[in-house]
């Protein structure tokens, strides 16, 4: 039996190298002091009796930080708002000075000889809190007389952002035959990776290089943050990431512990390894969505859509930490209008800052919540006005035949076919039968609702200005390819290997893929915006032609006829005379060594592509069941159509669907980061941030369809994302389709059966009172 | 953050030997009083197969098995393990003869960045073990303790389907299955 990744093996036996699997000799071990309020002034850090533990090597604080010249963790891109306005930032320092902004920021960091003398030490760190009025949430923070928490950002606002024509939407929403408005709310979450954060920091003096185990999903994204933070040049750092347990968005950049692990291995000239326990990840990861939307849309008399506005509110944290202005702001607004042909489109954005853990990007960043909101607000508008949910979309949608279509905010879908794409959803999930098992459900007294959600994403465009990729053929007749780009558990291994394996006509078996390895001195992207696929991917499929091409020559002489005689197909070149002819791999082996360096193959060649994004769609259709006496729901039915353009592997593909739907799913009912007043954490643990467990979606049917793009050389979309975007619409539509029939009107997710047996009593008192 | 001085004072600096069979082989570590059996295992022995996703026993990336029974290997002291019989992911593949479990999760994309995997496998090879033909509640059942981010569970559930099959498949065509688990003292 083959196994069907490449990356399987040594994940299936234990023999895979996660971060905190890296060892030294003579490592030493770290803990990290963090601030247990969630906003004071420090007035003074005392670290003589932790100095003086047995064991301990080093402490330390913000002076060493500032001795060292760091800079702070990076705040994101210079994003412009209303009336031309910058963001303003609140930077996250790699250790808090002179005030603390949330509980978990770092404050003092201990090297020990062993992990457990770090944390004993940590206990005897003494830090002087002086508590200062604490803004947990967006309400408080913007509150006229709320505390600032940043000198330089007015009223805790770093930013208002616009995008569309006001002028126009308010023209359409006032000539509008009917409105409607709804808010929802896409709550904090943890994107919690299973692999812990971990740090391994090996100095190598000789070769003067400092080389990180980390985490990461993007090794070269990781290494210019670490740079900008720490100040060392780029050829001195080298990132080391084998095997990712997870990423999601949170791992894109360095946190504070890097540059720490990074200052204390320098200094000590001594192996430093931090494993994060996963309680001190809770507080000292960053989060994920936080985000507001109050949508509206206006009807004409046939109810065809006339402009659509959104009010949204973004809740960034303590500080601007890397994605978390960008997704409030840019993300939300490029596909504001859904799969639907709208003349006129508005979004104003508050992105506000509170005394929590900075939001960064996960699964979605923004994308999901957006196409949430607009599946919710269209559904809502039919509810409200007697519309077929079905119609209402097929008439509002964008025709196949407008594309590429530009939004009216500015954003050019390439292409698609949303009606194609919903008629098979509406198939796969027997849409047109439901009224009868809602009967059956409700003789076995179950609310049962039915949810569609279409949604459209703009997939990650990408920081690097290409991406570029090579290969090395081996001695032993396999072949070794190079990209940036590192998996976290997308399969990146087999799908390059496919790809090759199926331009080159070798067996995908012999071929291994390295990402980041730094003496290759590649430019591209890390893993990040489902780009991985249709970009290095498409890098890839170019490589093909050139190795071919590089070899043609070889092939010829070997075959003794001219280049212009020698045809490739399924790994062979064969001469036009007939004679017989020599393999791709048969001619690479026989050369090896030719060039005088083993390094350097002489068909070792590189590749690039230049792409930027795409637009993933597709109609998810979800069904639930509640049980009206205790609340609990089920998902009872789950159908997803996504229109991803050409997919190399189906079966990895169906992987991260059922992956996003699954994670969608543990956001619409279980899953949310709880913040008292005080700023206190009350979901600190995996025992109340409720992960979604087997059984949480018990099946599901998927299918793909294919509007190829011809943005990328594969006509591939990216699929990383789409499951969460598709997911929280349908399931939330479903669950207010089974709730409005028993009069129950908005609720926020999570959908517990806490709050949903409340929400059911509450509709109970009302209709009988 | 949450330990608390106490506790933390507990067995400093006092290091004990705990011996024990790893694998099927004979293991002797040092260890403080307070070390758990998963810290030991990877630390002093390298078997870093054994996973550790949290703190509050609530991920099962730590699963292995200790005399036949899967244990959560970060909820037992190193010293708890004296004189048992430890089989860990590493032990189920002697020889690159891949178990049935291992081969099935692979197979039926059970895994995607592999974090979890470990504790999977051994959580089904125990809920295989007392229960050969699972049904759908039995198997969500069997990997209740144990959390995956990436895969939604459904390729996880197949994949303990499809493992079950597959022994079924062999007991039927071998008088003598091989046991499950090399190394255990036996199963329940
Ligand atoms: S590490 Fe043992 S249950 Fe999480
Ligand atoms: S495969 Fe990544 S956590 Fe399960």
């Amino acid at each position: 039996m083959d196994l069907m990744r490449h990356e399987d093996k040594r994940l299936i036996t234990g023999t895979g190298k996660f971060s905190a699997d890296w060892n030294f000799p003579g490592q030493c071990h770290v803990a990290v002091v963090r601030s247990v309020h969630a906003h004071a002034r420090i007035n003074r850090v005392d670290t003589s009796a932790a100095e003086s533990t047995p064991g301990v090597l080093m402490v330390l604080t913000a002076a060493d930080v500032t001795a060292a010249r760091m800079s702070p963790i990076p705040s994101g891109p210079d994003i412009k708002g209303v009336g031309g306005q910058v963001i303003s930032k609140g930077e996250l320092p790699i250790l808090a000075i002179d005030r603390v902004r949330f509980v978990g920021q770092p404050v003092a960091m201990v090297v020990a000889e062993t992990a457990n003398a770090a944390h004993d030490a940590c206990e005897v760190v003494e830090v002087d809190y002086e508590v200062l009025p604490v803004v947990a949430s967006v309400e408080q923070a913007l509150q006229d007389d709320a505390v600032e928490l940043h000198w330089n950002v007015d009223g805790n606002k770093p930013l208002v952002f616009e995008s569309g024509d006001e002028a126009a939407v308010n023209q359409a929403f006032a000539n509008a035959h009917k409105t409607s408005s709804i808010t929802i709310n896409s709550q904090r979450l943890y994107g919690a990776p299973m692999e812990p954060k971990a740090i391994v920091v090996n100095h190598d003096a000789a070769r003067g290089v400092t080389v990180v185990h980390t985490p990461t999903q993007g090794m070269l994204g990781m290494r210019a943050s670490l740079v900008a933070v720490t100040g060392i040049p780029a050829e001195q750092l080298e990132i080391v990431a084998q095997d990712v347990g997870g990423s999601f968005g949170l791992r894109g950049g360095p946190g504070p512990e890097h540059a720490l692990l990074i200052l204390a291995a320098r200094r000590l000239q001594r192996p430093v390894k931090w494993v994060a326990q996963r309680s001190e990840l809770f507080i000292g990861e960053w989060h994920g969505r936080g985000l507001t939307l109050a949508g509206s849309l206006a009807l004409d008399k046939d109810n065809k859509i006339t402009a659509i506005r959104f009010e949204d509110h973004a809740n960034l944290g303590a500080y601007n930490c890397y994605f978390g202005g960008f997704i409030g702001t840019n993300n939300l607004s490029v596909t504001m209008g859904g799969a639907y042909q709208v003349p006129a489109l508005y979004m104003r954005s508050t992105l506000v800052l509170t005394n929590t853990v900075p939001v960064s990007a996960y699964r979605g960043a923004g994308r999901p919540d957006i196409a949430f909101a607009i599946e919710r607000l269209i559904d809502h508008a039919a509810t409200e006005h007697g519309l077929d949910p079905v119609e209402f979309r097929r008439k509002n949608f964008i025709k196949k035949s407008a594309f590429p279509y530009t939004t009216a905010n500015g954003s050019v879908y390439d292409c698609g076919d949303f009606h194609t794409v919903l008629d098979k959803a509406l198939d796969l999930a027997d849409y047109k039968n439901f009224s009868q098992r809602r009967q059956s459900a409700l003789a076995a007294d179950k609310l049962r609702g039915i949810g569609i959600g279409y949604y459209v994403e703009k997939s990650g465009a990408g920081g690097a200005p290409k991406d570029e990729v090579s290969c090395h053929f081996n001695a032993d007749g396999t072949l070794t390819l190079h990209a940036v780009s590192g998996p976290s558990g997308q399969g990146h291994e087999t799908a390059y290997a496919q790809i090759m394996g199926e331009g080159l006509g070798i067996d995908p078996q012999h071929i291994n893929y390295q990402a980041g390895n730094p003496a290759q001195k590649l430019v591209g992207n890390g893993t990040g915006g489902s780009r991985s696929l249709y970009g290095t991917g498409s890098a890839f499929k170019n490589l093909i032609d050139i190795v071919i091409e590089t070899a043609t020559p070889f092939a010829a002489r070997h075959l003794n006829v001219n280049a212009e005689d020698v045809a490739f197909s399924n790994g062979q070149f064969m001469g036009r005379n007939g004679a017989k002819g020599v393999s791709l791999i048969e001619l690479a082996v026989g050369l090896y060594g030719s060039t005088g360096n083993t390094e350097k193959h002489p068909f070792d060649v590189s590749a690039e592509t230049i792409t930027g994004a795409n637009y993933p769609n597709g109609c998810h259709i979800a069904e639930i069941e509640i049980d009206p006496e205790t609340g609990v729901c089920e998902i009872v039915s789950y159908n997803a159509v996504d229109e991803l353009g050409n997919v190399i592997s189906p079966q990895m593909v169906q992987g991260q669907v059922h992956g996003g739907v699954v994670q969608g799913a543990g956001q619409a009912f279980s899953e949310a980061m709880i913040y008292d007043a005080s700023g206190q954490l009350m979901t600190g643990s995996f025992m109340d941030y409720a992960m979604p467990r087997a059984g949480a979606v018990q099946s599901m049917v998927t299918d793909t369809y294919s509007v190829p793009t011809v943005l990328n050389e594969l006509g591939s979309k990216g699929v990383g994302e789409s499951g969460c975007s598709g997911s929280l619409p349908a399931l939330s539509n479903a669950m207010m389709n089974a709730l409005h029939h028993v009069g129950v009107g908005a609720m926020d997710m999570p959908y517990t059966p806490h709050r949903v047996w409340n929400h059911l009593q509450q509709a109970k008192l009302e209709n009988t009172a | 953050m949450v330990a608390s001085t106490a506790s933390a004072a507990v067995g400093r600096g006092k290091m004990k030997t705990v011996s024990l069979q790893v694998n099927g082989r004979a293991a002797s570590m040092e260890v403080e009083e307070r070390t758990l059996l998963a810290d030991a295992l990877r630390d002093e022995l390298g078997l870093t197969g054994t996973h550790i996703g949290c703190d509050t026993s609530q991920c099962g990336c730590c699963t292995l098995q200790m005399d036949g029974h899967t244990v959560k290997s970060c909820t037992v002291l190193a010293l708890q393990a004296e004189g048992s019989a430890i089989t860990t992911i590493e032990g189920l593949a002697p020889a690159d003869n891949l178990h049935v479990v291992q081969k099935a999760f692979s197979n039926c994309h059970g895994l995607q960045c592999g974090f979890c995997t470990p504790g999977m496998i051994m959580a089904t090879i125990e809920l295989l073990g007392h229960t050969p033909d699972p049904t759908d509640d039995q198997i969500r059942q069997g990997l209740s303790g144990n959390l995956c981010r990436c895969t939604g569970y459904l390729n996880i559930e197949a994949s303990v389907r499809a493992a079950a099959a597959e022994l079924a498949t062999q007991k039927a065509s071998l008088p003598e299955p091989r046991t499950s688990v090399p190394g255990g003292r036996g199963r329940r």
